[in-house]
């Protein structure tokens, strides 16, 4: 049974040009919800259609929002049975607005439901149906992530290499991703991508661990890696100075950053432990100590 | 050579094989080349003496060994003729190695002239042995004992026992001078309650900076049933200006694995993990090394000293997160996680990696146990004072003359540790702070200097021990800037988890920015001050519980310094760049010229050998200037 008819259109002109009594609003998530809810207040009759069987949207879904940090169930459950429950709001879930003609203030719009072949009024939602349909139609289902684009041999190499030293699942995580860095100079969204559906971690929680440790970048990298320690020894012994210099050599911002040839890639470092020796650099893991800033022009040369 | 170790007569056997390449009969070059050895060069001086070896067709062995601490002279040499003492020299080069070898071929005799000091003995720490050298000929003996020098003067080595005398890639040479004692006799001697109870007779506390009772945290661990426990030694030396762990494990790796296996076997874990920083990779090779040669050895790996009990030991590198220091923020990290802390209890001794107990100790702490199980808990507490009981090892670096790694007994004062040991200022500016504890301690001033060296002392200034960062400041540093590179530091490095770390760090930082920039009220400083009290009191972790302290101890000890910035809008020292204007005092310049060279703006003019001026509107304050100044003729304008 179907308790909408899935043809009729539902029509919301009168005849005249006046804004009529009811409004059509798209999408159920929280947004639909609380302009429905703020509509039917104000003595509007709403139709509420949404794509999926369930109202709620993203919102439902998540644990946390940004940036208060509140629990997102506890604010949309009120939300969601209060929409339900408003009887000025027409819930129409499994639709899609077909047509829209009309203007602002005037629209007629054509829905179509889908049919659902359950009565909705009977429905328990005790999910039995769903359990023993012999073709598993389960809903809902999200497609298993697919890598957008493969990587290089060599890189599929490097991570074929590295999951089998490490083993193929979450908690080798890291020292995976050192070996990427370690062997491609930064993290290729290709590779970072094949490792997520490998290890099967979410490729935003890969992402989420390369954002947060220093040592990872997503950007390719220059020839030679120049880094200036900016440790408190170095710093009182004038590694800013140093910086800047080097900056102005290598032709970065003063932050650092990689040239335009690919020769250097210049970043800072929190101490290399070379404290006796401040203000210290390394070039390519090779330290140098006791910098000079006349000594730079000479020690980026040996470095083609 | 790999035969199993099981007894007290095998440790022997090896220790005699250590002892013939630690004091061989030949002439032995010893090349100072942990990373700061290296970074001053080690390496070419290592190539020169090999060559000279070489050429000069001489008798002799040239090895490498980890940093003895004295990193300002670097690079070091360690010359022993055989029937002489153990000559060191100091600030090598390729050419000065060269030519000390060509006067021993040709005169059979080391220039003992050029020698910075001479070790007539060494110590074996953990069996309390003591290797003499024969006083030797021809003016050695008139070379200074290493123990006169100011700089090692005080020192007490426990933690640095080996670090600078063997061959870090020798686990002979390690046996040779006591390694393993101790956990021979933890394992085969004693019970875990006895060890807990002989480290909390020694006293130790640990060396991580929180100074709690290394004793009970074994303890805790110990009484928790479970399946599976973890001991992690934290390597992941995150302090900037801090470098002890990291020459310890390029020095004496097998210090911290004897500590491992005694910790484990107390606590009943067969799995140990070193979370060293990546930014060590020396560090890491050696300790890799150490394990497979102590693996080889069955020292770790199956029934240890015959007793079934087994023990692996597993490295992982940090990825640069300074938080990952933080106890719980290392787990998360060792887990393959975001390096997030979380909020204790329950602490880690109850439920850590995996939710399993897990005992976390830092470098310095594990490789003090081998030498308390060897020698016992009253020779250890012997040294330092009331509850600060041993040595800890400390980084003196900054503005004084003699910079490197110091390991002295608790409780020595301030004053001595930078005047004697540090030898005071290096330049003809005076010291007006030292900074203790990185970016989560504080600066102590000049004033009160004859503070104590202990957990509780240093607390009470509002600054820490911590891991033992000491770096020394003088009046060419300017507190509210140096207050701003820590919170830079730590707003950067702080995860984001909690709020009031999270937003406070930020804002603190930007007032200070404002107060650099001239363009501060006094009303910002009161806000500073109550920032700072709150992200100290609210945050989740370490991390943002002391991040506030170098701002809070600069108020406190340099208020005079702010109020200039802010009320005359002027920076005392110079450092500050909207606030300075550089000018060459014309009657101290000796127009050499360096100033004009360094400059990158092309600010500064003169002839040779008259005075140089600086073109105020060209100059953008870098200070390069001032920097390479031979005789401070470049200052702040009045």
């Amino acid at each position: 049974m179907i308790t909408h008819n899935s043809q009729s259109p539902l029509s919301a002109d009168d005849g005249s040009a006046a804004p009529c009594g009811s409004v059509l609003v798209c999408g159920a998530g929280i947004a639909g919800i609380q302009a429905s809810l703020d509509l039917s207040a104000a003595g509007f009759h709403v139709y509420l259609v949404e794509q999926s069987p369930t109202i709620g949207g993203m919102m439902a879904q998540l644990d946390k929002t940004f940036p208060t940090g509140d629990c997102a169930t506890c604010t949309i459950s009120p939300k969601l049975v209060a929409c339900m429950r408003d009887l000025n709001i027409d819930v129409m879930p499994m639709a899609d607005v077909v047509k829209l003609d009309g203007q602002a203030g005037n629209f007629k719009a054509q829905v179509q439901i889908r049919p659902r072949s359950v009565d909705a009024h009977k429905c328990t939602g005790c999910g039995d149906c769903v359990d023993l349909c012999p073709v598993r139609n389960v809903p809902g289902t999200v497609e298993a992530f697919k890598p957008s684009m493969p990587p290089t041999t060599v890189q599929a190499d490097v991570l074929a290499d590295s999951l089998l030293r490490h083993g193929e699942d979450s908690s080798s995580l890291i020292p995976v991703l050192q070996d990427i860095s370690e062997n491609c100079g930064y993290l290729p969204r290709a590779v970072l991508e094949t490792l997520s559906s490998r290890i099967d971690v979410p490729l935003a929680e890969i992402l989420r661990v390369t954002s947060f440790y220093n040592s990872f970048t997503l950007e390719p990298v220059g020839r030679h890696i120049v880094e200036v320690c900016l440790g408190t020894a170095c710093f009182v012994r004038g590694s800013g100075m140093l910086l800047e210099r080097l900056a102005e050599a290598v032709g970065v911002a003063p932050e650092g950053g990689t040239d335009k040839d690919m020769r250097f890639t210049l970043r800072t470092v929190r101490c290399i432990g070379c404290c006796a020796l401040a203000p210290a650099m390394r070039i390519d893991g090779v330290t140098f100590g006791k910098m000079k800033l006349d000594k730079v022009a000479d020690i980026l040369e040996r470095f083609e | 050579m790999s035969a199993r170790i099981r007894t007290s007569q095998d440790l022997d056997a090896l220790g005699a094989a250590g002892a013939a390449t630690l004091y061989p009969d030949r002439l032995k070059i010893l090349i100072g080349a942990a990373s700061c050895g290296l970074a001053a060069g080690a390496a070419e001086v290592e190539a020169a003496a090999i060559q000279a070896v070489k050429e000069l067709k001489l008798d002799a062995v040239v090895a490498r060994t980890g940093c003895i601490g004295f990193c300002q002279r670097e690079p070091l040499v360690d010359v022993v003729q055989p029937g002489g003492p153990r000559l060191s020299f100091g600030n090598m080069t390729a050419a000065n190695v060269r030519k000390l070898l060509k006067g021993y071929a040709e005169t059979g005799q080391l220039p003992a002239e050029m020698a910075l000091c001479r070790f007539q003995s060494e110590q074996n720490v953990p069996q309390g042995q003591t290797h003499t050298y024969a006083v030797g000929a021809n003016g050695a003996g008139k070379v200074p004992e290493w123990t006169a020098l100011d700089f090692y003067s005080q020192q007490h080595r426990v933690i640095l026992r080996n670090c600078g005398s063997i061959s870090p890639l020798s686990l002979a040479e390690a046996v040779a001078r006591g390694a393993y004692r101790g956990a021979l006799r933890a394992l085969t001697q004693m019970t875990p309650e006895g060890v807990v109870k002989e480290l909390l007779g020694a006293g130790l506390r640990g060396r991580g900076g929180a100074g709690f009772p290394t004793g009970r945290k074994w303890d805790f661990a110990r009484r928790r049933q479970a399946d599976e426990k973890f001991m992690i030694c934290n390597a992941d030396e995150g302090d900037p200006g801090a470098f002890m762990d990291r020459s310890i494990m390029e020095g004496d790796p097998h210090a911290v694995l004897e500590g491992l296996i005694i910790g484990a076997h107390t606590i009943g874990s067969h799995r140990a993990f070193i979370y060293v920083r990546s930014e060590y990779p020396l560090a890491v090779s050696t300790m890799r090394h150490a394990i497979a040669q102590a693996q080889a050895h069955g020292l770790l790996g199956k029934d240890i000293f015959g007793t079934g009990f087994d023990l692996t030991v597993e490295i992982r590198k940090g990825a640069g997160a300074f938080v990952c220091g933080e106890e719980t923020a290392l787990i998360a990290s060792l887990e393959s996680r975001s390096g997030e802390p979380r909020s204790r209890p329950p602490y880690p001794a109850n439920s850590g990696l995996w939710g399993k107990p897990t005992v976390i100790n830092n470098v310095k702490t594990l490789s003090s146990v081998g030498a308390i199980m060897a020698r016992g808990a009253a020779w250890y507490a012997g040294c330092g004072s009331e509850g600060n009981r041993g040595t800890t090892v400390f980084s003196l670096v900054g503005a004084v003359k003699n910079t490197g790694l110091v390991e002295v007994p608790l409780g020595i004062t301030l004053k001595e540790m930078i005047y004697r040991i540090g030898g005071g200022a290096a330049t003809h500016r005076p010291i007006k702070a030292v900074q203790t504890g990185g970016p989560s301690g504080g600066c102590i001033p000049a004033s009160m200097l004859d503070l104590p060296v202990d957990y509780e002392k240093l607390a009470a200034a509002g600054s820490m021990m911590g891991s033992g960062g000491m770096i020394v400041i003088d009046s060419g540093t300017c507190m509210v800037d140096l207050a701003r590179f820590f919170l830079t530091f730590t707003a950067e490095e702080s995860c984001g988890k909690c709020a009031p770390c999270r937003e406070g760090t930020k804002h603190m930082l930007r007032i200070l920015t404002r107060i650099c920039n001239g363009q501060a009220t006094p009303a910002d400083v009161g806000t500073l001050e109550q920032l700072a009290a709150t992200v100290k009191s609210a945050s989740l972790c370490g991390l943002g519980g002391t991040a506030p302290n170098p701002v809070l101890t600069a108020l406190r000890y340099f208020r005079d310094e702010f109020d200039a910035h802010v009320r005359d809008h002027r920076c005392p020292a110079g450092v500050c760049r909207s606030l300075t204007t550089f000018v060459i005092d014309a009657k101290a310049c000796i127009g050499c010229g360096l100033c004009k060279k360094v400059c990158a703006v092309k600010a500064i003019a003169g002839d040779a050998k008259s005075p140089h001026r600086i073109d105020a509107k060209t100059c953008t304050r870098c200070g390069a200037c001032r920097s390479v100044c031979p005789v401070e003729a470049v200052v702040p304008e009045a």
